[in-house]
């Protein structure tokens, strides 16, 4: 072997992914060169370090529960995806309806004083409690409710309307024109 | 794991058992426990709403792995700048102590205390070289999938294996493994 053997061929070696004549100039090279057993000794514990890694840290049961639960929704929006999400967002509507009523009242609720931008933090409750609402809205689009789809309804005429889009942007319109 | 994953039901279960595989190396990625559990689950709904793009001659493991990357570098890219300095400074960083609470309840305190030095050596290399020994050597992942992995040509993949397995075993004692 003429020289010292590249850096990639010491990782390979390593890995045990070298051919066999060629794992055997390194060694016959180790035993001669002072310079690549000390780098050898280097990578070798680099490799031990790693290998001493725990395998799989434990991971909360909240999240890995979280995981199934998203994964869950996701499965029943891709069930409900194409054919069934029509009717879908036929529910939709009553939920958006619900909703613009439950902000409108928590809303007009708050005396005149609220509104001035001294407590404007109130507006920020008002803003996540319709977050929350949309996000149960979601949940019960991609759950229940498409469950119910696969199991029979059918309305294919529904209108092609997004009622999620419209509740977002009429709740948006709420909180800055009320505010 | 294989194939190409056809009852959704199945693919459910198999992403879920995923799970702390993906977040063992997110969490070395970010540092963070909080963030990891977040790209954990993330990795793993992309997979599953994006299974039909998944091409069956790559290993399941490589194409999760991928996206786990991508997501712990695009959040590496916008984490906010006192969290960037407090991994790059070269001290200890978030990671060991994080990842200590994570341990395995089991594992003894010798074995603890051995890799909190790892994880904290770990941590103290350059992202793009870490990201790849933790691919090869935690994701158990071939040189040529970690190069498809990352996008980047296996010679480069071997030569940041080999600066950071060097640098590992410099930063570690032979009495500490």
């Amino acid at each position: 072997m003429s020289g010292c053997p590249k850096n990639t061929e010491w990782v390979l070696y390593a890995a045990d992914e070298l051919p066999a004549d060629r794992r055997a100039d390194l060694e016959a090279h180790l035993a001669a060169c002072a310079a690549c057993r000390g780098e050898w000794e280097s990578l070798r514990r680099g490799l031990a370090a790693m290998k001493s890694l725990p395998r799989e840290p434990q991971v909360r049961p909240e999240a890995m529960e979280s995981l199934r639960r998203r994964l869950r929704v996701a499965a029943a929006h891709k069930a409900a995806r194409p054919t069934v999400l029509a009717a879908v967002r036929r529910y939709g509507w009553v939920a958006a309806a619900a909703a613009i009523v439950v902000a409108a009242v928590l809303w007009g609720v708050r005396p005149p004083a609220d509104r001035t931008p001294a407590v404007r933090a109130g507006d920020r409750d008002v803003a996540e409690e319709i977050t929350e609402i949309a996000a149960a809205i979601e949940f019960l689009e991609g759950s229940d409710l498409a469950r119910a789809a696969e199991n029979g309804f059918n309305h294919s005429e529904a209108p092609a309307y997004d009622a999620q889009e419209e509740l977002m942007r009429l709740l948006e319109r709420i909180v800055t024109e009320g505010a | 794991m294989t194939g190409r994953p056809g009852d959704p039901d199945d693919l459910e279960r198999q992403l879920v058992l995923f799970g702390p595989r993906v977040y063992g190396l997110l969490v070395r990625l970010v540092g963070r426990p909080d963030v990891a559990e977040d790209l954990m689950q993330e990795t793993l709904l992309r997979a599953f709403r994006s299974v039909d793009t998944y091409r069956p001659e790559g290993k399941l493991r490589a194409w999760i792995f991928r996206i786990a990357v991508n997501l712990a570098r695009d959040w590496i890219r916008r984490r906010p700048r006192d969290a960037a300095a407090s991994l790059d400074d070269g001290s200890d960083g978030p990671l060991p102590s994080a990842l200590a609470g994570h341990l395995p309840p089991e594992a003894d305190l010798v074995r603890s205390e051995r890799s909190r030095r790892v994880e904290t050596a770990l941590a103290r290399l350059a992202d793009p070289d870490r990201e790849v020994l933790l691919l090869r050597y935690y994701g158990d992942l071939s040189f040529k999938d970690i190069a498809q992995a990352t996008g980047e040509p296996i010679g480069t993949v071997l030569a940041r294996t080999h600066r950071a397995l060097r640098k590992l075993g410099d930063l570690i004692p032979e009495d500490e493994l």
